[in-house]
């Protein structure tokens, strides 16, 4: 008896894949509205025409530092959301942008939206060096190890004289009048915010992103199925301090100044994670929905009851309460329940 | 010579009081896997509590410790059933224990904050003020005091381990938590059982605290770090590893503090838990890298 074994070729394996590929693309399609993150966009974008009819300032202002939120839980969530390990000190590359870019305004005066995306990398590549070390250890090692870095880099930007020590440096202010100063940030911020969402949804959607995924359930079969994990994770880690870095460099010259007490705390790094955890952690929409709430609840908060320790009992109960009801977060709440709305649905 | 005595001594006498503040972190994460972020910010509202018995009704802190601890562990049991005892069952277990615990720290920070204000605050009985001298060197009272209270107490709870029915329970627990359930121990019990100790032991600690350093609600920041490394070093679980870790960090940084500057002092706690974690994750005492 003969037994006709069937001939496949490599070509037609990825051919049936690359049909299966398709056929998820377009069931997924028809979930996702993507019309709304870029009408959003675009009211973003013609927001500063408001100036025309009054003092908006206020209103900007909002949606810069949201942004500058977004782009940095966007950029958090790489590290924490998709490879699952979770970072408690990523104000420290917040710091490196802010630092970098804005020293380099201070002594040659070029506009730290010019040198953003340079920010951008030097935070990675430091990040990439304290991933290397650092990302050795996994689960509560690893948020440990992420506290004392914020720690450390406290302790040595405050003593580095270079810098200013712990009374930092001051920015030129803007030439530009009251009304439109803030609209060079607010695009800046804007585009950085926009980029970090869309980069965050292209790695989402990589091979990279696969095995990040794959890494933040369960590394020891990431590894055995054949992904350099290390490679992944580190690079994973440089990412997300690209984007935190980026958005540190423009924040740094908006509000003027340099001081380890606004860069470096814990409450900053804090927020990253609240964002990224309560919007839904691995989730595109997720850091996104996460920073507006958190920064509308913080508004609330500082106008009910004024920016004081009370502020800090209201976050912290407010991530209390995430974790316990909401442990996946809004988005991925609502897309396990299949209830998570069309337009919120990014991924 | 005589300098390096006196820095020596003066680091051991901190060390006492770090090796307590550690000791209660190190239980409660030895039986229940829970790195406690929240445990210097209870410490810190344990020396609350002693620093109004002090000020309103003029209770010397020593004599307060035990109600202190008393009233921290009742908490203790609270918080552990309203947040800790559910999640037992999430797959992220640990992760998610030290985001809630670090929730908690906000919680404990903004509370005390907002009810006794970000004022620096230290309890002075006498003693705290005092010194004993021998020769050229001086120790002082209150941490000498502080830190053979704190001894004391860790040398208690080693021999309740060693020695008493729960303390075995607890260690069996420590070891296997499976196995010690199968055995018939109560592990659910032992769990609120070994977080009430642990946060207990962190009132005790904030009443030794409240004399030995100045302290206000946002402080507990420092001190995460801080005693993370003295725990880590120790090997997580292991009081005798975390009381060793303390003595020996806290004369390090003593030696740190006095030659190099004391802005860097506390670096050295920072720097050393950096260190640990990426070389020797289980620690001093530790048996297995469980958390790496």
């Amino acid at each position: 008896m003969t037994v006709t074994l069937q001939q496949s070729t490599t070509s037609g394996v990825l051919e049936a894949r690359r049909l299966h590929n398709e056929k998820l693309a377009r069931k997924a399609d028809q979930t996702r509205a993507a019309w709304f993150p870029l009408a959003l966009m675009a009211v973003l974008v013609a927001l500063p025409l408001l100036q025309l009819t009054g003092n908006y300032n206020y209103v900007l202002h909002m949606v810069l530092f949201t942004a500058s939120y977004v782009a940095m839980a966007s950029g958090w969530n790489i590290l924490g959301g998709f490879a699952g390990y979770i970072s408690l000190g990523h104000a420290v590359f917040f710091a490196i942008g802010g630092y970098f870019s804005g020293m380099i305004l201070a002594r040659f005066g070029v506009s730290t939206i010019v040198t953003a995306p340079l920010a951008g990398l030097v935070a990675a590549v430091i990040g990439y060096l304290i991933g290397m070390v650092t990302l050795k250890v996994r689960g509560p090692s690893f948020i440990i190890s992420s506290i004392a870095l914020l720690m450390i880099a406290r302790i040595l930007f405050d003593n580095w004289e270079f810098v200013g020590g712990a009374n930092g440096v001051t920015l030129p202010v803007t030439s530009l009048p009251v009304l439109w100063a803030k609209i060079p940030y607010y695009y800046a911020m804007l585009a950085i915010a926009a980029f970090s969402v869309w980069a965050s949804y292209r790695i989402k959607h990589s091979k990279f992103g696969l095995g990040l995924r794959a890494i933040s359930k369960d590394e020891i079969k990431a590894e055995s199925a054949g992904i350099d994990t290390r490679f992944y994770k580190v690079m994973a880690f440089a990412l997300s301090a690209f984007f935190v870095g980026m958005a540190g460099a423009v924040w740094g010259e908006y509000i003027t100044y340099l001081r380890p007490n606004i860069f470096l705390i814990m409450p900053i790094a804090v927020n990253l994670v609240l964002m990224a955890i309560l919007g839904g952690k691995g989730t595109v929409a997720g850091p996104v929905i996460g920073a507006v709430l958190i920064v509308a609840l913080n508004e609330l908060f500082v106008a009910m009851m004024g920016a004081s320790e009370l502020n800090i009992l209201g976050t912290g109960l407010v991530m209390a309460l995430g974790l316990i009801f909401f442990p996946l977060g809004l988005v991925g709440t609502l897309a396990r329940r299949g209830k998570l709305p069309r337009v919120l649905n990014w991924d | 010579m005589a300098e390096i005595l006196q820095i020596l001594i003066l680091g051991l006498a901190l060390g006492g009081v770090i090796a307590l503040m550690g000791s209660g972190l190190s239980l409660v994460f030895g039986v229940m896997r829970i790195v406690n972020l929240a445990h210097p910010s209870l410490i810190i509202a344990g020396a609350y509590i002693t620093y109004w018995a002090f000020k309103l009704l003029g209770v010397d802190p020593i004599v307060m410790l035990p109600v202190a601890s008393v009233i921290m562990a009742a908490i203790g049991v609270l918080l552990y059933r309203l947040m800790l005892e559910r999640q037992t069952k999430s797959a992220k277990y640990s992760e998610m224990t030290v985001l809630l615990t670090f929730a908690l720290a906000m919680v404990v920070e903004g509370a005390l904050g907002g009810l006794f204000t970000n004022t620096q605050r230290i309890v002075s009985p006498d003693y705290a003020t005092d010194a004993f001298f021998i020769g050229d060197l001086f120790i002082p009272k209150g941490q000498l005091y502080a830190g053979i209270v704190s001894l004391t107490i860790i040398v208690g709870l080693t021999l309740f381990l060693k020695y008493s029915r729960l303390g075995y329970a607890i260690r069996a627990t420590t070891q296997n938590r499976e196995a010690a359930e199968l055995l018939g121990v109560n592990v659910n019990f032992i769990s609120v059982l070994a977080f009430a100790i642990g946060i207990g032991l962190a009132g005790a600690a904030g009443s030794l605290v409240s004399f030995v350093f100045s302290f206000f609600p946002a402080k507990h920041g420092e001190w995460i770090a801080m005693l993370m490394s003295v725990v880590v070093l120790g090997g997580m679980g292991s009081i005798l590893g975390t009381v060793v870790a303390a003595l020996f960090l806290s004369v390090i940084a003593a030696f740190v503090g006095a030659w190099i500057g004391a802005t860097w002092s506390t670096l050295t706690f920072f720097v050393a838990l950096f260190l640990i974690l990426l070389v020797r994750p289980q620690g001093l005492f530790g048996e297995k890298p469980e958390m790496a």
